[in-house]
């Protein structure tokens, strides 16, 4: 059976700037992979270059056994060559922001069926029924028909987790989900994260949160200026880290 | 090509009259915006101010200058600016004898009414983004209320104020080319003579927009470098 | 007719020249004024209807990475963002109408009218204005707003369609607003190629009855009224599709 994701060799610069230099990874179903580091070590654009929202300069992505075609273009620059390839990829891949990005115009529960009703093509009334369940999964069925404006932080982002699952994703990525939100705030998203995990998904999550990575990550990447220094499950990583980076890392991150 | 003939510097050509008008629509400009600034900070103090008859004031200036044509206001002043102040002379002065305000400087109080309403609203808005912190820093260091209002809140005003008051420019710029309905010989009713004199209209109202761009665009480089004067040592999106 | 008979009798009554305000020329005038409204509505609703689509496409050349496109499109909004309304109006009716060409091609019927080219001029120069404001529109759409819909594999038409236009329609409203004002406005500055809308005729009043004042207030008037219904249905527009940015309950 193909795993969820494999990620061979990739590379990623920004103009004259490698923030990827050779990473590899393989995450099989139902792994929660926690991906930590420090701010500049290329997490986020590791995260990114899953979905192609940064596409690759090198490197190979496979989701689910397939093979994410990639070219470059006239000026050298890397582009995925079909991108009707991608759109469909995209949807079996589901990812929840930092920022949130829930869009202001809609409604949160039109901000949950927007997906399978318009790209997925499903129908409406089953799509509302299935993105109600959602927000009662998350804990947020009494705002369904309100603006994202008018939610706080933590309620926006549960809603988006709501949103991701809509369009039932093979993998979750998760870019740094609490790290815009006040701290009273980040219980509840992990909470939702947490009860995900242990529901099987597989998940992907580039976070700073070391406690939620002890706990429910299967696996643990350590990843420092662009390439995996250390990984392992989370009582190697986190016990008896090996590298002196790590060693750094995790002194300098855990409070008290 | 004929067309340099037309815009010839001499008594032939009506190059150097053109050039000309584009220096009195420079001075009416000027003059205009200097007015309408004036007028911008009676009108704000009366907007923000407590009294409310004030702020119906205030805020009757700008909305009504805003809400009609530029046109009109300059057709009353010129059909009645002249007559006011003779009536005003004759009651308040008891002087009754017939005279001719300069039309130059009436063109420039109608549109400078009109430059100050727009202003008003520019200034205004600089002023509340002042963060109020910055006034309460000066405060508990001792600063005095002119001092504050000297060394703190105008330079901070001006720095908001100035890509606004730089679109109030290039509106006002514009719009002194509806004062050629005065018959004064700026851009606009030059050409129009020229025009007419010569049966080449199209030359003459091409030269009148590339003068009129040219101002535009020698403004717009002008206020780009006074914002970055203004702004230096602040952070900027 | 008893109306305006009677009309005219009540204007009779108000004061006139011996007062302060000639309140019975006001009141005579009013009826003339008004005619010049239906021509004023007119030359704002066509010309702000036809600009639209001419800006939308002048923002899309703008936006589009071929340079013949966005220079053309630059050089559009540059000029007629630069120069004066009217002189753009006097190079159309003046200016073009001069050339022996344009006399003999099909659109001189069109051009020689002084009502078509107070409309061609007042739709090339709000498909200027609103060029720009559909642009500032859509480069305000917030970024993350559009990664999270490629993210879920919205792409193309669908992206711009569900996402990125009714964002930027919703940035571009207040901007859009004060551009239909400021075209209302800009109406009156065909009066001076002879159309009678308002302006013209309050100008006319003017220049016989010698009564500034109490003409322009009449005249003003009038716009400030158009202008008030047009902010109401902008208020409108904006309550309508960005309930979330009204005053919290």
């Amino acid at each position: 059976m193909a795993n969820a994701l494999e990620i061979k060799h990739l590379v990623k610069s920004f103009g004259d700037l490698e923030v990827i230099k050779d990473v590899s990874l393989t995450a099989n179903q139902g792994d929660v992979i926690c991906i930590i580091g420090s701010s500049g070590s290329g997490k986020s654009t590791l995260l990114r270059c899953i979905n192609l929202l940064e596409t690759p300069n090198s490197g190979e992505v496979w989701v689910n056994g397939e093979l994410i075609k990639m070219r470059q273009d006239k000026k050298g620059q890397p582009r995925p060559t079909d991108h009707q390839q991608v759109d469909r990829i995209r949807t079996k891949l589901a990812m929840v922001f930092q920022s949130f990005n829930l869009w202001s115009h809609m409604t949160v529960l039109q901000n949950v069926i927007e997906a399978p009703v318009h790209v997925q093509k499903i129908n409406k009334i089953e799509a509302t029924e299935l993105g109600l369940e959602l927000l009662a999964k998350v804990g947020i069925t009494e705002k369904a028909n309100q603006y994202p404006s008018s939610l706080s932080g933590g309620q926006q982002q549960r809603v988006a987790i709501a949103r991701a699952l809509a369009v039932k994703p093979d993998i979750l990525l998760f870019d740094e989900p609490t790290s815009s939100l006040d701290p009273e705030l980040v219980g509840e998203v992990l909470k939702v994260m947490k009860s995900l995990a242990g529901e099987g998904r597989t998940m992907i999550v580039v976070t700073h949160e070391m406690g939620f990575a002890k706990e429910v990550a299967s696996k643990v990447v350590f990843l420092h200026q662009g390439r995996i220094e250390e990984q392992g499950s989370p009582s190697e990583i986190f016990n008896s880290p090996k590298s002196e980076r790590l060693k750094q890392f995790l002194a300098s991150n855990l409070e008290g | 090509m004929d067309i340099l003939a037309f815009l010839a510097f001499d008594d032939t050509g009506w190059g150097d009259e053109m050039l000309g008008g584009m220096v009195i629509t420079l001075l009416v400009s000027v003059s205009a915006m200097a007015i309408g600034l004036i007028f911008s900070v009676f009108a704000t103090m009366s907007k923000l101010s407590n009294n409310v008859f004030s702020r119906v004031l205030g805020n009757t200036y700008t909305t009504v200058v805003r809400g009609i044509p530029e046109l009109l206001v300059i057709y009353l002043f010129f059909f009645g600016f002249n007559n006011a102040l003779m009536a005003a002379a004759k009651s308040l002065f008891n002087y009754h004898e017939y005279f001719e305000f300069p039309v130059f400087l009436t063109a420039a109080i109608a549109v400078g009414i009109i430059s100050g309403a727009y202003s008003t609203e520019v200034i205004r808005g600089s002023f509340l983004a002042v963060p109020k912190g910055q006034i309460e820093a000066a405060k508990s260091v001792g600063m005095s209320k002119f001092q504050i209002f000297h060394r703190i809140l105008v330079p901070q005003v001006m720095r908001y104020a100035l890509p606004g008051l730089g679109n109030v420019w290039q509106l006002t710029l514009k719009d002194t080319a509806l004062i050629s309905v005065m018959a004064i010989a700026e851009i606009m009713r030059t050409a129009q003579i020229a025009a007419g004199n010569t049966k080449e209209p199209f030359v003459f109202y091409i030269f009148a927009a590339i003068l009129y761009l040219t101002l535009t665009t020698v403004s717009t480089h002008a206020l780009n470098s006074a914002e970055n004067w203004a702004n230096k040592g602040v952070r900027r999106a | 007719m008893t109306i305006s008979s009677g009309y005219f009798q009540m204007c009779e009554g108000l004061p006139g020249r011996e007062g302060w305000l000639n309140f019975n020329l006001m009141c005579e005038k009013l009826p003339d004024l008004l005619k010049g409204v239906p021509l004023t509505i007119e030359l704002v609703s066509i010309s702000l209807f036809i600009g639209l689509f001419l800006a939308l496409g002048i923002a899309m050349m703008r936006l589009s990475n071929n340079r013949v496109l966005n220079g053309f499109a630059r050089g559009y909004v540059f000029y007629f963002r630069g120069s004066p309304l009217l002189v753009q109006v006097f190079l159309l009716y003046y200016g073009f109408g001069q050339f022996e060409f344009v006399q003999q091609s099909f659109l001189w019927p069109f051009l020689k009218e002084a009502y078509w080219c107070g409309i061609l001029a007042l739709t090339l120069n709000t498909g200027a204005y609103t060029a720009e404001i559909i642009r500032g529109g859509l480069q305000s759409v917030p970024f993350g707003q559009i990664e999270s819909a490629r993210a879920m594999g919205m792409s193309g038409l669908l992206l711009y369609r569900r996402i990125i236009f009714p964002i930027a329609f919703r940035q571009a409203l207040p901007a859009y607003g004060n551009e239909m004002i400021l075209m209302v406005k800009g109406t009156s500055l065909v009066s001076i190629i002879t159309l009678m809308e308002i302006t013209g005729i309050a100008k006319q009043i003017i220049a016989k009855y010698w009564t500034p004042v109490e003409i322009f207030l009449i005249a003003g008037l009038l716009y400030l009224i158009l202008n008030f219904l047009v902010t109401q249905l902008v208020k409108y527009l904006e309550i309508k599709f960005t309930p979330y940015l009204q005053h919290p309950k």
